[in-house]
């Protein structure tokens, strides 16, 4: 089989590995192309940044910093502790000079949209920085070391989950990996983040790879890219052969186009042919997926000692004149982005973030970008809008057959209406990604993901339920368990009087404080043993 | 609660219910143009009778049931049951049995049962079955418009005509064939007139299915031999003719995507290995060739256009499988044990009957689930030179 594969690929000119099929997916149009006309470009410093530090309820908040502080670039504002999860912590980086002047919770642009404890920055404008310890050898440094700098880094996962890097790093310490998979496949219309970056970064996000890798101890790392991309493909490849002196630290993996192929384990899937069973963690089959940006992000933290002070957004929509990709400060508000691409406000009709199929509409353009704001859609009323025609479902079973888990939408959609849950779970809405896919070519135009999105939290609330009603049987059981028991110990003890001095024999060393003042504890054990004495000889009497 | 609720995904395919539809009346027009070109204009005013009650019948039941008619109405489903229907019915029946078949069908399968996307059983099918259960006479002749030169000679054992060599044909697009139709359809206009009863006699001709019992052997082929042409009307090809349009509508609709391979595949491959297993030339005229059991009768409409009617359909890839090879199998034991003339309507509603329970137990593996064992690291499936 290898052979044929070498032979292959010697043919097509591809890497050795061959991209595998996947359930479902669909082809929507990209929209892609507008924000990649041009290069990617750094924001200009905003008079006001406001960081987010995250939600109060997702861990310890530490604040190093108080109002009224003069702050330098790269200085740690604040570090969240996730100790509570298990996890580590992770700090959060000042991305300019200047003052902070409050600390509030304020709505953030990221998927979930809760509000989330900000840290408001009044910039300076000096740009005044801490000096940066770069590391330019990076081999010299041990996996944990690197692990390290990674966490001191404040990296998190950029595609868009925000899962500390580092703690998904350090899994090599628990379980031998195998393969460290990038994710260059963004499959979700509208956003073109990555491919931009790899357009013109490919040496460093490839460099960035290379660290990830042997921070994880990861036997291979595969780059997974769509087909579609044929410019960043081509820039990866030439990065992988200046690379080429450090002997195949990549290699690369051409996925065929189609949505949802970045989603985690559809992507393994297609890269290694591993599929991981639901509740399964990756690492399990030694496998850690990370996005290309934090192939970036890990490349800044070593080789030039950078914090996490900035990202790559995507900007688009037909509302901007000149749909850009932007290195972003953590915190620049939504609304100051979209004015440096020339946003017409009277032709946008909502603001999106993240992409067209899994983003959620932001309410407020005042929102701080964070981390995981990957995509930014100032879009016109004459895109991106729901479908009004709303109809019956007619079991056509399109949504099946686009679902990338291969649930039945169909099914789950008719249980949920009828609030089923024991079927909701039997048909696996619990394995439901949210991707949207079913949504997309459902011909009723029904708002199929909303309502699983519901019925999950219906599932869970119920859940909860039983939880609190089984706690509280528990301990009602309990209660009348004890009720008995003591009834029944009173009764033995009127019955059976030898039993109860035993019993007092046995309380007797416990209850010292009350009782030592009387007896010595000498006269106690000899008259524990005279009881014990006088109980045995009456047992032998009785069994004889 | 929120932004979050005003509900990603925000893109869409477009596709929508009417466009399906519009799409499922194209795929039909083939095997309408070759059924006008042998049987004539009974099979358009079949259709425009179908239509027109459809129409009223679902307007009046949106209309009871609080339902917006011109959106729902719009969504054309109500015209593609009619065109169904209007298909199966035999041209040259009066107007009141398509009307009384298409209101059952619409009133009764369709919206009694909650509209579209409720009804257990195929409306169309059912309607068709309705008639053919309560007026079993009107439901087995089909007319072909000829002029009689001299009397037919004799009616087999089944009181069904035998087709002479004294008929002489009418072309059913000319006016004369026409009138004819437009007369079968509304016997009230003609009464007084003329007296209909005479070529209303003249004009049944057996039933596909008949023929096929009888005959065996390819009309096409035979008309290749004889050198006639295949679109003679007397070359008697018609039916195999108009399967193939079906048949080609129906690749058409794979095409396009609003149809999957699985429903019409497992039909067809069921009723071609029955036919193939069962078939004895010996005895051709009881069980007929593979070949004629595909394109002899109905069997390309109903594998393309009546089973698949997915609101009606198992709605699971697996289930889809073993649906087809149910109706594939009914077909065939109906057709070939069974004492029915026709053997799709009622395959099909069997089918409908079975649909749900194959969607509760015939399910693909979810993704993640059921693994057999853990495939651990060291046994990961690639090639690692
Ligand atoms: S795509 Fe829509 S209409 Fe078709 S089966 Fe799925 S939910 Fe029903
Ligand atoms: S949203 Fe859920 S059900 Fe719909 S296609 Fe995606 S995974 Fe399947």
């Amino acid at each position: 089989m290898s052979t044929l594969k070498q032979l292959a690929s010697k043919f097509l000119g591809h890497d050795s590995v061959f991209a595998r099929r996947t359930a479902g997916g669909i082809q929507p149009p990209p929209f892609k192309e507008h924000s990649l006309r041009s290069r990617i470009m750094s924001t200009p410093i905003p008079p006001q940044l406001t960081i987010p530090i995250g939600p109060e309820s997702s861990g310890e908040i530490t604040r190093l910093v108080d109002i009224a502080d003069q702050v330098l670039k790269y200085q740690k504002l604040a570090v969240i502790s996730f100790s509570a999860k298990g996890r580590s912590d992770v700090p959060v980086h000042a991305p300019t000079s200047g003052v902070i002047t409050s600390i509030e919770n304020s709505i953030v642009a990221d998927h979930s949209q809760q509000q989330q404890l900000c840290i408001n920055l009044t910039v300076d404008g000096h740009d005044e920085a801490l000096l940066l310890k770069p590391h330019t050898n990076h081999s010299q440094l041990s996996s944990a070391d690197l692990v390290a700098l990674i966490r001191d880094a404040g990296v998190i996962g950029m595609g868009g989950a925000g899962f500390p890097t580092a703690d998904k790093l350090s899994a090599y310490s628990v379980l031998p990996i195998e393969f460290l998979i990038i994710n260059a496949a963004e499959c979700e219309p509208y956003i073109s983040a990555d491919e931009a970056l790899l357009r013109e970064r490919a040496n460093r996000v490839v460099l960035g790879a290379e660290i990830l890798k042997r921070a994880c101890a990861a036997q291979r790392c595969i780059i997974a890219i769509e087909d579609t991309k044929p410019d960043a493909i081509a820039a990866i490849k030439q990065a992988l052969l200046n690379e080429a002196s450090n002997q195949q630290c990549c290699e690369l993996v051409i996925v065929p186009s189609k949505y949802p192929a970045g989603s985690e384990k559809q992507l393994i899937q297609c890269a290694t042919g591993i599929e991981i069973a639901t509740g399964q963690h990756p690492t399990e089959h030694g496998i850690i997926m990370h996005n290309v940006g934090t192939a970036y992000a890990a490349y800044e933290a070593i080789i030039e000692g950078k914090p996490c002070i900035s990202r790559f957004t995507t900007l688009c929509g037909q509302a901007l004149k000149t749909p850009k990709n932007f290195e972003v400060l953590i915190g620049t508000a939504v609304g100051f982005l979209f004015e440096l691409c020339g946003i017409e406000a009277n032709k946008k009709q909502k603001s999106i973030v993240g992409g067209s199929l899994m983003g959620s509409e932001l309410g407020n353009d005042k929102a701080a970008t964070c981390k995981t704001t990957n995509c930014l859609i100032a879009a016109s009323s004459n895109e991106l809008q729901a479908p009004k025609a709303e109809r019956a479902c007619i079991r056509c079973g399109y949504c099946a057959d686009a679902c990338p888990s291969k649930l039945l939408p169909q099914q789950l959609f008719a249980f949920s209406k009828t609030l089923d849950t024991t079927q909701l779970l039997e048909h696996g809405i619990l394995d439901c990604i949210e991707c949207g896919a079913c949504d997309y070519v459902c011909p009723s135009q029904l708002p199929l993901v909303s309502t699983y999105k519901e019925s999950k939290k219906l599932i869970e609330t119920r859940r909860q339920s039983l939880e609190y009603s089984d706690y509280w049987q528990q301990r009602f059981q309990f209660r009348q368990y004890r009720v008995k028991k003591e009834k029944d110990q009173a009764l033995s003890r009127k019955l059976d009087a030898p039993l109860q001095s035993m019993q007092a024999a046995e309380r007797a060393p416990k209850n010292k404080n009350n009782e030592a003042d009387f007896i010595s504890k000498e006269q106690a054990s000899r008259d524990i043993a005279a009881a014990v004495a006088r109980v045995k000889a009456r047992r032998n009497e009785k069994n004889k | 609660m929120s932004a979050l609720q005003a509900g990603a995904p925000f893109q869409h395919s477009g596709r929508n219910i009417t466009q399906l539809m519009q799409t499922l009346m194209y795929a039909l027009l083939p095997g309408i143009f070759a059924s006008l070109w042998f049987f004539g204009f009974g099979i358009l005013i079949n259709i425009a009778i179908a239509i027109t009650f459809a129409v009223l019948a679902e307007a009046a039941m949106l209309r009871l049931r609080n339902r917006d008619i011109r959106s729902h109405l719009g969504d054309r489903s109500a015209l593609v049951t009619a065109l169904l229907f209007a298909i199966a019915i035999p041209p040259g029946s009066p107007w009141w049995l398509v009307a009384l078949g298409i209101v059952f069908a619409i009133v009764i399968v369709k919206h009694l049962y909650g509209g579209l996307g409720q009804n257990p059983f195929n409306p169309a099918m059912c309607g068709y079955a309705m008639l053919l259960l309560a007026f079993p006479l009107e439901m087995t002749g089909w007319h072909i418009p000829f002029e009689v030169i001299t009397e037919p000679q004799s009616t087999d054992n089944l009181g069904i005509l035998i087709l002479t060599a004294e008929r002489e044909f009418l072309s059913p697009l000319s006016w004369g064939g026409f009138k004819q139709a437009l007369l079968l359809a509304f016997p009230f206009v003609a009464s007084g007139v003329i007296d209909i009863s005479e070529f209303v006699d003249g004009l049944a001709m057996a039933t596909p299915l008949i023929e096929f019992k009888m005959a065996g052997k390819s009309a096409i082929l035979a008309a290749r031999e004889s050198g006639a042409s295949l679109f003679a009307r007397e070359s008697e090809t018609a039916w195999e003719i108009i399967n193939i349009s079906y048949l080609f509508g129906g690749l058409f609709l794979l095409y396009k995507k609003i149809i999957s391979w699985h429903i019409p595949l497992a039909i067809i491959a069921t009723v071609f290995v029955l036919a193939a297993l069962f078939y004895a030339p010996g005895s051709v005229a009881i069980y007929g060739t593979p070949y004629l059991h595909l394109f002899g009768s109905a069997t390309m409409i109903g594998a393309f256009f009546i089973a698949t009617d997915p609101v009606s359909a198992a709605t699971t890839r697996p289930g889809k499988l073993v649906y087809g090879i149910v109706i594939g199998v009914s077909i065939y034991a109906i057709r070939v044990w069974g004492s029915y003339l026709d053997s799709i309507a009622f395959a099909v509603l069997f089918g409908n009957f079975c649909a749900p329970v194959l969607d509760q137990y015939c399910r693909p593996r979810i993704f993640g689930h059921g693994l057999r064992s853990k495939s651990r690291p060291n046994e990961a499936p690639v090639n690692r030179e």
